[in-house]
């Protein structure tokens, strides 16, 4: 009995051993609005053969796992807050950190809508909504409600529509609901509504209207090898830039603020 | 301790709508555990299973479901909104949502208590001339009174505690849906966030606390006065 | 009016009775395990035969070729089960009255309350009764609940010598002041000689004899 058991279990370490002695492929964490363009930028081999392993979620997450080491060789956050905050707990490579993308704020409708709104004009955006509410993502975990929420500050906007405002968990969540046709107006990422054919842009909001939109990158530290430099290297190439502004992305705002 | 006036609104938020959800919920539950505690039908264990789903499907695909049926687009929704009734992105939208979430927790409570009854009493009630109605109300439910308000306060913590759905299904509109767990998971989600959702998870605890000591207080009483022993 | 005439089956156990009487208080005689029981539950409701007729004073309760079976709480057959089956949660005032929740005069409640000695009891919860203030409180119970037959399971078992003596007493009284068809399950002779006007004797579930009182009185002489 103990014989065959033995057997076995070499049989089962030897059948292992390639996935126990492989190293772990190159891997991404990127934020959740990335999706679409570094899905496509790995598909068409842009990002290096074999292609990284992407891990997508809310930028919080990311950061605390990376902060918890996580096995993340780079990092690409929606917002600089969580790149500092990351920076903070001295989880980034020195002097690997760079601005990557920028993106625009927009406001958009169900692409079968007729609105026409003027952003200077509170009573248009109010007439807009009717009833309804104004979709945006949460201002205070979300970048881009924080970003929303900035821009109808700036705009005066803030106090007349408040009250109408429906937070989403994250900014895809937004898009849906006016997607779904829930809620008339909503503000989004450019890239956001580019992805969607069911909504239709309404109006940008001005880039001084809200801090710049910036997606930093970085290598996580201890991860700073010729691999994780060959990556940055691809995802900073013209060849992925093009394919960044197809899917609705910036270059990033000019370093002077 | 003390909230900010956005986390007091929460709060009270949160507390209202547990507790319509768990109201709501309540009747439509005690029947469906009755149900499966004393009657045998064709389809029983898909019953059983449906009224599981909310247990077993993620919180934000319910959300979505209810999305789908209760929007302002939805089927249900469209009627409610020419009724003027609508529940879409209003605090009658997040006590579905939480009541859905917390209807398995009552019926599987529910139908435990109602199945420790001793069918014997009921059988005796019956010979005495009374109706259906009667044997459950009369004697049925008093003597499964333990186990539904053991089965009421798991309910309202399910109910309070309530978040993919809710987001998911009414977004976050303060004063409307921005119920504390919504809250909590703001501060979380903010860096350097981390303290002052500690501090609201503490609030939380205080009302869990206060949920079951006065269960357990109205146990009590209710034993004493029927003379059992707690 | 007593009229038995079906056929049950219980895993292994056959229960097949066929029995007419005239005889106001029908006692069903036998060893344990004969079905002395079951049958009182099938002429309650609670048990459902394969088939047969059961006709109590000329209503029939179930009559399986005619499509005839009466609802439980419709048989207005007042049952003293013997494992008493007091309601613990009601006092025994409340267990009183909940075969008569809205009677129109309290004069029977009164009346019933009398005849059974029950005064003293009625704000005590059943937790707190003796085996024969139990049982009293639930024949009490059957009968305020105006039953046209009154089925006694066991009514003096498990009482200790000064209980049953009680609780016979009033069950003679009861015989004596309420014309009431009753059909009584028991094992025990004295308790039979006591209180019936006819017995049937039963024997692994079927009718083995069915005499008069007398007549059962000179078979116990005799030894059976």
């Amino acid at each position: 009995m103990t014989r065959s058991w033995r057997t076995w279990f070499a049989v089962l370490c030897c059948a292992l051993w390639p996935a126990i002695g492989s190293t772990a492929p190159i891997t991404i964490f990127a934020a959740a609005s990335l999706k679409p363009a570094l899905d496509d930028l790995a598909a068409s081999g842009a990002l290096g053969t074999p292609a990284p392993r992407l891990v997508y979620a809310a930028s919080s997450a990311l950061a605390r796992q990376v902060e918890q080491g996580a096995p993340a060789d780079l990092f690409i956050s929606a917002d600089e807050a969580w790149m500092d905050d990351v920076a903070s707990h001295d989880a980034l490579a020195i002097g690997t950190r760079r601005d990557l993308l920028g993106n625009a704020l927009v406001l958009i409708a169900p692409a079968s809508s007729q609105a026409k709104v003027e952003l200077t004009d509170p009573a248009s955006l109010l007439h807009g909504l009717g009833q309804h509410n104004l979709a945006i993502a949460l201002p205070k975990a979300v970048p881009a409600g924080r970003y929303a929420s900035e821009a109808l500050h700036a705009l005066g906007l803030w106090s007349a529509l408040q009250p109408k405002l429906a937070m989403s968990r994250d900014v895809r969540a937004a898009l849906q609901l006016v997607a779904a046709g829930e809620c008339p107006l909503g503000i989004v990422y450019r890239s956001d509504a580019v992805s969607e054919p069911r909504v239709r842009i309404v109006a940008g909001f001005p880039p001084s209207s809200h801090k710049p939109i910036v997606y930093p990158v970085a290598i996580v530290r201890g991860h700073d090898g010729a691999a994780s430099r060959a990556l940055l290297n691809a995802l900073e190439s013209s060849r992925a830039r093009s394919v960044f502004e197809r899917y609705g992305f910036e270059a990033p705002p000019p370093p002077d603020q | 301790m003390i909230l900010t006036h956005d986390e007091t609104v929460a709060l009270v938020l949160s507390l209202k709508v547990a507790s319509a959800a768990v109201a709501c919920a309540l009747p439509p539950a005690i029947a469906c555990a009755w149900l499966l505690a004393r009657k045998h039908f064709i389809g029983k264990p898909v019953f059983e299973a449906v009224l599981l789903l909310p247990l077993i499907l993620p919180p934000v695909v319910t959300g979505y479901a209810l999305l789908a049926l209760f929007g302002h687009q939805g089927a249900i929704g469209r009627v409610l909104d020419v009724l003027h009734l609508s529940i879409a992105f209003r605090w009658t939208g997040a006590a579905l949502a939480a009541g859905v979430m917390a209807f398995p927790l009552l019926v599987v409570a529910l139908r435990g208590a109602f199945e420790a009854v001793d069918r014997k009493l009921e059988h005796a009630a019956a010979t005495l001339g009374a109706n259906a109605w009667r044997i459950f109300f009369g004697i049925t439910l008093p003597l499964s009174l333990r186990g539904l308000v053991a089965g009421l306060a798991l309910a309202f913590a399910r109910a309070f505690g309530e978040f993919g759905a809710t987001i998911t299904f009414v977004s976050s509109i303060p004063g409307q849906t921005r119920t504390l767990p919504i809250a909590l998971y703001e501060l979380l989600e903010t860096p350097g966030g981390e303290g002052g959702a500690l501090r609201l998870t503490w609030v939380a605890l205080a009302v869990a606390l206060v949920a079951t000591l006065g269960a357990a207080t109205l146990l009590r009483r209710g034993a004493r006065g029927s003379g059992q022993d707690t | 009016m007593i009229e038995l005439d079906f056929s049950l089956t219980r895993g292994e156990f056959v229960l097949q009775l066929a029995l007419h009487s005239e005889a106001r208080a029908l006692a069903l005689f036998g060893d344990s395990g004969c079905g002395k029981t079951s049958t009182l539950h099938v002429i309650a409701g609670l048990l459902k035969p394969s088939h047969g007729r059961i006709v109590l004073d000329g209503r029939t309760l179930f009559d399986s070729r005619a499509g005839v079976n009466a609802p439980v709480a419709q048989r207005r057959v007042g049952m003293v089960f013997q494992d008493v089956r007091l309601f613990p949660h009601l006092s025994v005032r409340e267990n009183l009255r909940y075969g008569a929740p809205h009677p129109r005069d309290a004069s029977r409640f009164d009346a019933a309350v009398q005849l059974l000695g029950l005064g003293a009891l009625l704000k005590r919860k059943p937790d707190e009764l003796s085996g024969g203030q139990a049982r009293r409180v639930a024949i009490g119970r059957a009968l305020l609940s105006q039953p046209a037959a009154l089925l006694l399971d066991e009514p003096l078992s498990n009482l200790h010598r000064e209980a049953r003596a009680e609780v016979l007493e009033h069950l003679r009284g009861l015989k004596r002041e309420l014309a009431l068809t009753t059909i009584l399950v028991s094992h025990q002779a004295d308790e039979v000689l006591s209180l019936a006007d006819a017995v049937a004797l039963l024997d692994d579930g079927r009718l083995a004899a069915l005499s008069s009182l007398p007549e059962f009185a000179a078979g116990l002489q005799k030894g059976r």
